[in-house]
């Protein structure tokens, strides 16, 4: 035979008056204060933050590390490629100057006449 | 559309004083809601040293994300939550831990002298029968799967409506009535046979 719903509905309401031990909360705020200010003090120093670290890399399993790996590997990739190195960079090919000896105006020329008498040759000829 | 205004949370001066800082306003947060939560852990783990070490995790994370708490639900509701949410973690961590000792599960009446029924004092004789068909009822609980034992705990046990204990698992509440049907068909079928040698 099957207890009926109401049965165990009751049966049920009677764990309603459980409770814990007379002075369990008591010592329970003690336990909770004290658990409090070893986090505090933990967090501060030194070997809290190598825990924090520990923690840190603890939260990842093996999936996310390999997606970190790879995603690492990407960016060195992306930036081996944008970023050329000095020693690969493409030197453009030398183009000849085209160099044109223009005339000077004849005015010029003109002006930079040596008409000394020094400047002229044996046969009265200027020379330059 | 309108939404009626929803009634001020009885814990806002408490929250308020423990967020700046005064322990005593969160200690008496733990002593208002202490009962309660540990009857929805221990139920849920059977285990005192479990229920001990979770509800420390419990209040000390309500404790630190109070500055998260916005108030958009009663603090109870919000703590309860956390306390449902870690209860829950743990409980699929023990499972997947293969050398689970059966041992380990402690009914209640089975050696937690704490943890007792205060009603009937008076009659002894009642009370060791009473005790006898718990210990039968708590291994009955205890082989209901998380999520049946926790709307049974929640409705049977703590007598939360089917409202409250939907927004808390955050479902709906013809899945709490649904789970709740098939966890009492399943605890009548597992107590049947010790019904059957008592009445």
């Amino acid at each position: 035979m099957n207890p009926s719903l109401e049965q165990l509905e009751t049966l049920l309401a009677l764990k309603r008056d459980e409770r814990p031990q007379e002075g369990y909360w008591r010592n329970f705020v003690v336990d909770f204060h004290q658990r409090q200010h070893m986090d505090a003090v933990e967090r501060t120093g030194l070997k809290g933050m190598m825990a924090k670290t520990s923690d840190w890399f603890g939260q990842f399993g093996a999936a996310r590390w390999a997606y970190g790996a790879g995603m690492a590997y990407a960016c060195a990739t992306v930036i081996f490629f944008v970023f050329p190195r000095e020693a690969d960079k493409v030197v453009p090919a030398a183009t000849p100057v085209k160099y044109e000896v223009l005339p000077m105006p004849a005015t010029e020329q003109l002006q930079e006449l040596d008409l000394t008498p020094e400047a002229k040759s044996s046969d009265g000829e200027q020379v330059f | 559309m309108f939404r009626p205004a929803r009634p001020p949370d009885p814990d806002q001066d408490l929250v308020d004083r423990a967020r700046q800082g005064d322990t005593r306003a969160f200690d008496a947060l733990i002593l208002k809601y202490g009962d309660k939560l540990y009857g929805m852990v221990y139920n849920m783990t059977s285990n005192k040293e479990d229920t001990h070490d979770l509800l420390q995790d419990v209040f000390s994370r309500a404790y630190q994300s109070l500055g998260s708490f916005r108030g958009q639900s009663a603090f109870y509701t919000w703590i309860y939550q956390i306390a449902v949410n870690l209860t829950l973690n743990f409980l699929k961590k023990r499972k997947r831990r293969s050398n689970l000792s059966l041992n380990e599960l402690k009914p209640t009446g089975q050696g937690e002298a704490e943890f007792v029924d205060t009603t009937n004092d008076a009659d002894p004789e009642r009370q060791a029968q009473l005790k006898e068909l718990q210990i039968r009822l708590n291994e009955a609980m205890q082989r209901l799967s998380e999520k049946h034992r926790m709307v049974v705990t929640m409705f049977d046990i703590q007598g939360m409506s089917h409202a409250e204990i939907a927004k808390i698992l955050k479902t709906s509440e013809g899945t709490v009535r649904s789970r709740l049907h098939y966890a009492h068909l399943q605890l009548q079928s597992f107590l049947q046979d010790s019904w059957e040698e008592r009445f």
